[in-house]
């Protein structure tokens, strides 16, 4: 009964934001954040760009999580310009990496966890049928969609079975634990595949018709906001630019 | 309505037909039952009527299958899916989508049917399988009762003609059974075709029509449901069936039981921010007995045998074994949980590889005795993964004996198993008794009187009651599975 991480939780998520927003959300992150377009210059805008995964979570009602992640990330940021320049050598360079990509990489990857945990399937594939995706594409991703959590449902139940026959760390078997880990695994998840799309069938999926979607998925207030937050780093990399031309 | 000729059906990787030139026609409105041994091809007659076999089981085919005129042999996927609707056994893997309310309207959604008749549909059939209240809701935080509720109502709103429904309740309590059977008495009294393959036949009663038995892919015995209930209970029993009614149930012989009992001390858990599911502040049990723990949904079963095993990290409770006290760690070495889904918990490559897994010390011998005590010495250098559902448990049972674990707990370990099967899993607690301490957590009363000698019975994470399961006991667990559900509705019409 309890809440796994890639599961979306249907029941409670506060603020409603169209899959698309969240999917422009998601790329102006990977490109400033992750990529780090734009940042020479432009000290700011990675700093206020990694407030939106912050907020975003807060609107979910995902408190514990909004919690650690502002705590690592400050902490990582402030180490990062502090301690970078203090510091010599093989230290420095240690620490400038990981500080580095870790104030990369998890503000990504607090977007993408709120994308994910807040998305229904079926909200996903109108999105993708609005957007003019073809099916062949969007009826796989949805099928994945469904997957994460049955497959870290399975997961734990695995790791329940392992630690009943005292298969952990600092066994015997330590170089095993991937292998034992995984083989039932595959043998459940493809098992469950199989039936999943035999019962996938047996409901007419694939068919000859053009799919309904009765999900209602639309542009809100909020939506509108977001998008044009996003559009603020894009243009001031590009301004410059067209001065300079 | 269902017109299947001539058809003879070999699976593609197997090397024995699996149905031998099978006949059956049934007519509008018919509510038929198929039963019989596992193996038997019943749920390959199943697969024939919505179109999986040959069109997703692939396989050698010769016949004819047509459905409300449609040649299902020729037929498209899709094309049959409109015409009939199918219900099958795991609910875990039956849901495409996470929500409710989007799983309903799914197969509408593939019809292509317009939004507003979907919207109407999705009410509609919700109203009829009374889950109002779960629409919208995550499917994963819902029991498996609730779940092959909303796979009733995601079928019916495709306004099916036929319903197909493959063992639908081996995962299931009397309650949801109850359920289910209201479901299927609404389906009847709108005149739909109903094929049932099943094993617990006593709910299917006065809701059949006929009967057909099969054996080894060809059908023994096609009867009218009324001769078939009369037919006596031996004979069912010679053909393997499971019994037609729980009344006459009888505990086969009393359990006798000596002395020594263990104590569970502050048996308390609550799932995060919940309520508690599990308050049990102390109870003994019975060291050589085997313990059925039974009770409704949600009732805390599976609470208990998680905490019993260990496997819960937040939970302070202890056992008081002969003086000595077991904490969670301890626990995790000395108790040992069959799951319901074996697969779970089978590693190795061969069968010896996975019972000398847990071993401390390797001895050839005590391997070699149980394996031969378990009737799994044949199968020694197999893959586990390669033997049939009774067998994988037999080696998960092997490998908590050798690991010297004390107590075992199975979770519903009869699931989907005929006569012989559950006899067999039976005759092998039996075997165990006395050796190690056993507690089954099951819904069947078949299995309950066949081997245990206790039951506790806990409602709501407290003991509702704990007793033995001799001359006395015996009927009042058959009242809890017959009237126990009629009494407390009443209870709940009183307030």
């Amino acid at each position: 009964m309890r809440h796994s991480m890639m599961q979306s939780d249907v029941e409670n998520r506060g603020l409603i934001l169209d899959p698309r927003t969240k999917l422009f959300l998601l790329i102006t992150m990977a490109t400033f954040v992750l990529g780090g377009a734009g940042s020479d210059g432009l000290w700011f805008l990675t700093p206020c760009l990694c407030l939106i995964p912050l907020v975003l979570l807060l609107f979910s009602r995902k408190y514990k999580a909004a919690i650690k992640y502002s705590i690592i990330y400050l902490t990582m940021y402030f180490s990062f310009h502090y301690f970078g320049q203090k510091t010599t050598g093989i230290t420095n360079f240690l620490l400038l990496g990981t500080t580095g990509i870790i104030t990369r990489f998890m503000p990504n990857l607090m977007l993408g966890l709120y994308v994910v945990s807040t998305t229904t399937v079926s909200e996903f594939t109108a999105a993708m049928l609005r957007l003019h995706v073809s099916e062949k594409l969007i009826i796989p991703l949805s099928v994945m969609f469904r997957f994460f959590p049955t497959v870290t449902d399975e997961f734990s139940s695995i790791n329940a079975a392992m630690r009943m026959r005292e298969i952990s760390f600092g066994g015997k078997n330590v170089k095993k634990m991937l292998e034992y880990r995984l083989v039932p695994l595959l043998t459940c998840s493809s098992r469950i595949g199989e039936e999943l799309s035999a019962a996938a069938l047996t409901r007419g999926l694939g068919g000859n018709v053009r799919r309904t979607n009765v999900c209602e998925i639309g542009f809100h207030i909020q939506d509108f906001i977001l998008i044009l937050l996003c559009f603020v780093p894009f243009l001031l990399v590009i301004l410059p630019l067209s001065r300079v031309l | 309505m269902i017109e299947i000729k001539n058809v003879d059906f070999k699976y593609a990787n197997s090397e024995s037909n699996a149905i031998k030139n099978l006949s059956l026609t049934i007519g509008a409105g018919e509510t038929v039952l198929l039963c019989g041994q596992s193996g038997c091809g019943k749920t390959t007659v199943t697969r024939l009527i919505n179109g999986l076999v040959p069109h997703y089981y692939e396989g050698e085919l010769t016949g004819s299958v047509t459905v409300k005129g449609l040649d299902l042999v020729k037929a498209e996927l899709y094309e049959t899916a409109r015409v009939v609707g199918s219900v099958f056994q795991n609910p875990r893997s039956q849901f495409f989508c996470v929500d409710t309310t989007s799983e309903i309207a799914f197969a509408c959604e593939n019809m292509g049917l317009p939004k507003k008749i979907i919207k109407e549909r999705i009410q509609e059939a919700a109203s009829a399988m009374k889950i109002e209240n779960l629409l919208g809701r995550n499917i994963f935080n819902l029991s498996c009762g609730e779940k092959q509720r909303v796979a009733c109502a995601s079928v019916s709103a495709m306004h099916p003609d036929v319903l197909v429904l493959d063992e639908p309740t081996s995962n299931l309590d009397m309650d949801a059974i109850e359920s289910l059977k209201c479901i299927l008495q609404s389906w009847k009294s709108c005149g739909k075709t109903i094929v049932i393959a099943e094993h617990r036949l006593h709910w299917l009663r006065n809701i059949c029509d006929r009967a057909v038995y099969m054996e080894g892919g060809e059908i023994l015995l096609d009867l009218p449901m009324h001769e078939f209930i009369a037919s006596p209970p031996e004979k069912l029993c010679k053909l393997g069936l499971r019994p037609l009614s729980l009344e006459h149930l009888k505990k086969e012989s009393p359990p006798s039981t000596s002395g020594g009992s263990f104590k569970l001390e502050d048996f308390c858990y609550s799932y995060e921010k919940r309520k508690p599911s599990l308050e049990i502040k102390s109870l003994f049990l019975p060291k050589d007995g085997i313990i059925a723990v039974i009770g409704h949904n949600g009732a805390g079963k599976s609470t208990l045998s998680k905490c019993l095993c260990g496997l819960e990290k937040e939970f302070w409770g202890k056992v008081v074994w002969d003086g000595i006290a077991y904490k969670r760690r301890t626990l995790l070495k000395k108790c040992y949980l069959v799951m319901q889904d074996v697969n779970h918990q089978l590693f190795c490559e061969s069968v010896e590889d996975e019972v000398c897994l847990g071993m401390n010390n390797d001895n050839k011998k005590e391997v070699q005795g149980i394996l031969e005590q378990l009737d799994l010495l044949q199968y020694g250098s197999r893959h586990p993964m390669s033997l049939s559902g009774g067998q994988k448990q037999r080696v998960a049972i092997a490998s908590a004996l050798l690991a010297d674990k004390e107590i075992l707990v199975f979770d519903e370990p009869t699931s989907g198993l005929d006569y012989c099967h559950m006899k067999e899993t039976a005759s092998l607690r039996n075997s165990l008794r006395g050796k190690r301490t056993i507690l089954i957590v099951t819904h069947d009363p078949e299995l309950i009187l066949l081997c245990c000698t206790h039951i506790l019975h806990l409602e709501k994470g407290r003991v509702e009651e704990s007793y033995p399961l001799d001359a006395r006991g015996s009927p009042r667990l058959i009242n809890f599975f017959t009237h126990g559900l009629k009494k407390e509705k009443d209870i709940e019409k009183t307030i």
